[in-house]
């Protein structure tokens, strides 16, 4: 079979998959959310009028509809693109993962690119200089950022650049002022204060951006140093490595041009999850910084009972997840002529 | 250059651009502008929309009511109102001011506040507040300057009702009759506007101009700024990124705040309560007359003192009354009862007058996600405190809030945790709710005297009679022990040096005031 012709089939074949993977997921929501005690009306209004009273709104919105008139109405809904408005609040799912989600995505690449940062240098260094005290404080350093609660990192890097050295703040987005005068059109405040040449708004960003991202990153590039490491001395014991010394290289050129290369493409394949997995929502993240991404959102509906809310939220979530999968797969795919159907 | 010195060069490049990037930035607070955090969220700007405090602390601010609770104060006087009253015992007539406009300029008219009422009933939203107008037939407006409330039957109340958020009067014009407006777009006749509402992150209100009121916004602009987590509101105060912080900080958070730099806390009484309830189905005890007095016994036996020092450092007062203090015709009716002070020995004959066999077995259900983070604590104090007197073992079990506030009006919970804030700032809301026969409580409690009692001090608005009424109620109420009151929160906010006004509308109400807050 012709290398495209194989890749094509291996596109196909993943995307029929994903198919049946969301609506399993998709189900999954509907019916714990339909099992959990309680609706978005008892959990407001429970402890301040009777019980009758919330028995009579609940049916009055229709929560005591048959459970099988619920699935097949959120199927429909879901499948035409209509995830709905929110019980609780009135806002669309759509406003929520466009301007929550962005939160999240902002947060995200900033925790990528500080991720990769930490995670290659001090992973090269660790490969590189093998069973040496900079392996070792490399080593340790990517198990000690790895195993901290991110919450009590992102507390501990409160406390100090925030409390004590008043360097940076310690939560939201921007400052409130900034918040309410800044145009949003792309919802991504850095490209927004950037679009709009508001200096001031695009610093703040930045100052609100740095603490979050460094732990969210620090967590991410705990990972990032050993697959580095060891993939790079793998690569490094490789006949076409010691060619190249035999050729007279450096030894710089050696590692960053031939060996880590090579060593790249798991650490791809790594980041890009790790990427899928925190446009989740890095909730713990999220909440210890007051940063108002969609994970946080997530865990409010869910408090609220607000299904719909929840729903349509892991519904872009999964989809969101799939594509992000389905594009490393396909990358690799691409890359490495191995990975086939 | 080698690969480390790069590597190095570029972490302090990256370090250099952090540090150049701090104090650029910030909050950049305008004179004029208050800003206050909280991890309060709201539901809907319409008044329609809304039964909860996070969106009246807002809509008090946007609208207007008829009447209104001024600061300080706990009974309505007029607002967009020249004068109220009833004309007999089920008709209450309103005169609206003239020249009352709203933030668009339209004028607003006694056929406003019909339309207001109207569509709060037809809405009838599931997180509304129409059910507090169940009493109301009907309402006119025979012209543009009169309203005329027609009652099912007669109530004292009513003008407490009409001073609720919920029932602040809408512009006809724009706001739909059928549906909700969304909260970025409602119009109001009060001292600021919505300038803007990002949900989950803040609300913007601006002064607005056209206010013809009395009392005008003393700042140019209020913003309120959410927060998920107390702690990292505390630090934001602590900071300066917020002005106020006020609801809900811990009372550890409040506690180290005290000796924060630029920080003062500030106090005022509060009206929010939290209480035991036995339900008096599933209790211990053989009979009605040891049900009750394993009730009284338990009366007997909480220090509330205890609890307010122990466990929220006082930020909240011992409550010996359903009423709380501060509202007209409260009493200390478990004080005057059983002392201030617990009183074991008193107990144990209780207990041993209706034969109860002790230690009495108590299972206590509380919540640790809807009272505050010190609810486990509270709780924790008051199992040691049953089972140090002997005379009860205390089984505490809990969970989450959903499950919670249905099961336990559901019948399956014995005794349990429960806490209340004011729909209006009157004892009848204090009483009626857990006292009745219908209360939403369903704890089968059924005192026909104390019926009776509910539905006189209702009828009339004689203040003498009422202090009479009301008296006897919280005296029946401290013999049957249905509920044990165990504390009432004072309203504490933390403030930065400079801002001035927040105690100033810390009263019964809850009306949080933004209009009387400044900032040098």
């Amino acid at each position: 079979m012709s290398r495209h012709g194989s890749l094509r089939t291996y596109v196909l074949t993943r995307l029929a998959l994903a198919i049946p993977t969301v609506l399993i997921l998709l189900t999954m929501v509907f019916l714990l959310m339909r099992v959990a005690p309680g609706n978005p009306i008892q959990a407001a209004l429970g402890g301040h009028v009777s019980q009758e009273e919330i028995e009579r709104r609940s049916a009055a919105a229709g929560y005591d509809k048959p459970i099988i008139d619920q699935y097949v109405e959120y199927l429909g809904d879901v499948f035409t693109g209509n995830l709905g408005t929110t019980l609780t609040d009135h806002r669309t799912v759509v406003s929520i993962v466009v301007e929550n989600g962005s939160a999240t995505l902002e947060l995200t690449i900033a925790a990528i690119l500080v991720a990769l940062v930490v995670g290659l240098s001090i992973g090269i260094l660790a490969g590189r200089f093998r069973d040496t005290p900079i392996d070792l404080a490399g080593r340790l350093f990517g198990i000690v950022v790895y195993a901290a609660p991110v919450f009590f990192v992102g507390f501990l890097l409160q406390l100090l650049f925030g409390s004590t050295l008043h360097w940076l703040p310690t939560s939201g987005r921007v400052g409130p002022v900034t918040e309410f005068e800044l145009d949003t059109t792309t919802h991504l405040y850095l490209i927004d204060s950037l679009i709009s040449g508001n200096w001031s708004a695009f610093w703040d960003t930045v100052t609100h951006l740095i603490l979050p991202a460094v732990t969210l990153g620090l967590l991410v590039s705990g990972v990032l140093i050993r697959l580095v490491r060891v993939n790079l001395m793998q690569t490094m014991r490789g006949d076409y490595v010691e060619a190249a010394r035999a050729r007279g290289i450096r030894e710089r050129r050696v590692v960053m041009e031939h060996a880590f290369r090579n060593a790249l493409i798991p650490v791809v394949t790594v980041a890009g999850l790790q990427f899928a997995i925190l446009l989740g929502g890095a909730i713990l993240t999220e909440q210890t910084f007051n940063w108002p991404g969609i994970g946080s959102e997530l865990v409010r509906y869910l408090n609220e009972r607000d299904y719909i809310a929840v729903q349509g939220i892991i519904t872009v979530f999964a989809l969101a997840v799939v594509v992000v999968s389905l594009l490393i797969d396909l990358v690799n795919a691409f890359i490495d002529p191995r990975v086939r159907y | 250059m080698s690969l480390v010195r790069r590597l190095g060069t570029a972490a302090a490049l990256a370090a250099a651009l952090a540090v150049a990037a701090v104090g650029c930035g910030g909050g950049g607070e305008e004179g004029g502008t208050i800003i206050r955090g909280t991890t309060d969220q709201p539901v809907s700007y319409d008044p329609a929309g809304a039964y909860d405090l996070p969106s009246y602390d807002v809509i008090y601010n946007v609208y207007q009511n008829l009447l209104t609770i001024p600061p300080g104060d706990n009974k309505p006087v007029p607002e967009a109102a020249e004068s109220c009253d009833f004309t007999n015992p089920t008709t209450y007539e309103c005169t609206m001011k003239d020249g009352l406009k709203f933030s668009d300029g339209d004028d607003l008219t006694a056929e406003d506040v019909k339309f207001s009422f109207d569509r709060n009933v037809e809405i009838a939203d599931p997180n509304g507040a129409s059910s507090l107008l169940a009493n109301m037939k009907s309402v006119d407006a025979p012209d543009d300057k009169t309203v005329v409330f027609h009652l099912k039957k007669p109530d004292a109340t009513w003008p407490f009702v009409l001073t609720v958020a919920s029932f602040a009067i809408v512009d006809s014009t724009d706001f739909p009759k059928d549906k909700l407006q969304p909260s970025d777009e409602v119009i109001g006749s009060g001292r600021y506007t919505v300038a803007s509402y990002k949900p989950g992150q803040q609300t913007v209100l601006e002064k607005n101009t056209s206010y013809t009121g009395s009392d005008p916004a003393e700042n140019d602009r209020a913003i309120v700024q959410y927060y998920d987590k107390p702690s990292a509101l505390k630090l934001d105060v602590e900071n300066g990124e917020v002005d106020i912080a006020y609801r809900s900080l811990s009372p550890t958070d409040i506690e180290s705040l005290r000796d924060a730099d630029g920080v003062s806390v500030v106090e005022g009484n509060g009206t929010e309560i939290r209480y035991l309830v036995f339900n008096l189905k599933l209790q211990e005890g053989t009979s009605d007359a040891q049900k009750l007095a394993i009730r009284q016994a338990v009366a007997q036996t909480v220090d509330r003192a205890a609890i307010a020092k122990n466990v929220y450092d006082g930020t909240v007062d011992p409550l010996y009354s359903m009423v709380p203090q501060g509202l007209q015709f409260a009493t200390k009716a478990f004080a005057d009862k059983y002392g201030e002070s617990p009183d074991v020995n008193a107990a144990k004959k209780t207990l041993a007058d209706a034969g109860v066999k002790t230690p009495v077995p108590l299972e206590i259900w509380w919540t640790p996600s809807h009272y505050g983070p010190a609810s486990g604590d509270e709780y924790a104090e008051i199992k040691t405190q049953l089972d140090d007197s002997g005379l009860f073992t205390v089984t505490l079990k809990s969970t989450e809030w959903t499950q919670y506030s249905e099961a336990a009006f559901t019948n399956k919970y014995p005794q349990y945790q429960l806490g209340w804030f004011p729909d209006y700032p009157d004892a009848n809301d204090y009483t009626a709710p857990f006292y009745a026969k219908d209360s939403f409580l369903n704890i089968s409690y059924d005192n026909p005297e104390m019926n009776r009692l509910l539905e006189q001090e209702a009828a009339t608005s004689n203040e003498s009679k009422r202090a009479a009424l009301f008296k006897k109620i919280q005296d029946i109420g401290a013999e049957d022990v249905p509920t044990v009151p165990i504390w009432q929160g004072k309203q504490v906010a933390a403030v930065r040096d400079g801002v001035n006004g927040v105690e100033d509308t810390f009263d019964p109400s809850f009306i949080f005031r933004y209009w009387l807050i400044t900032k040098d």
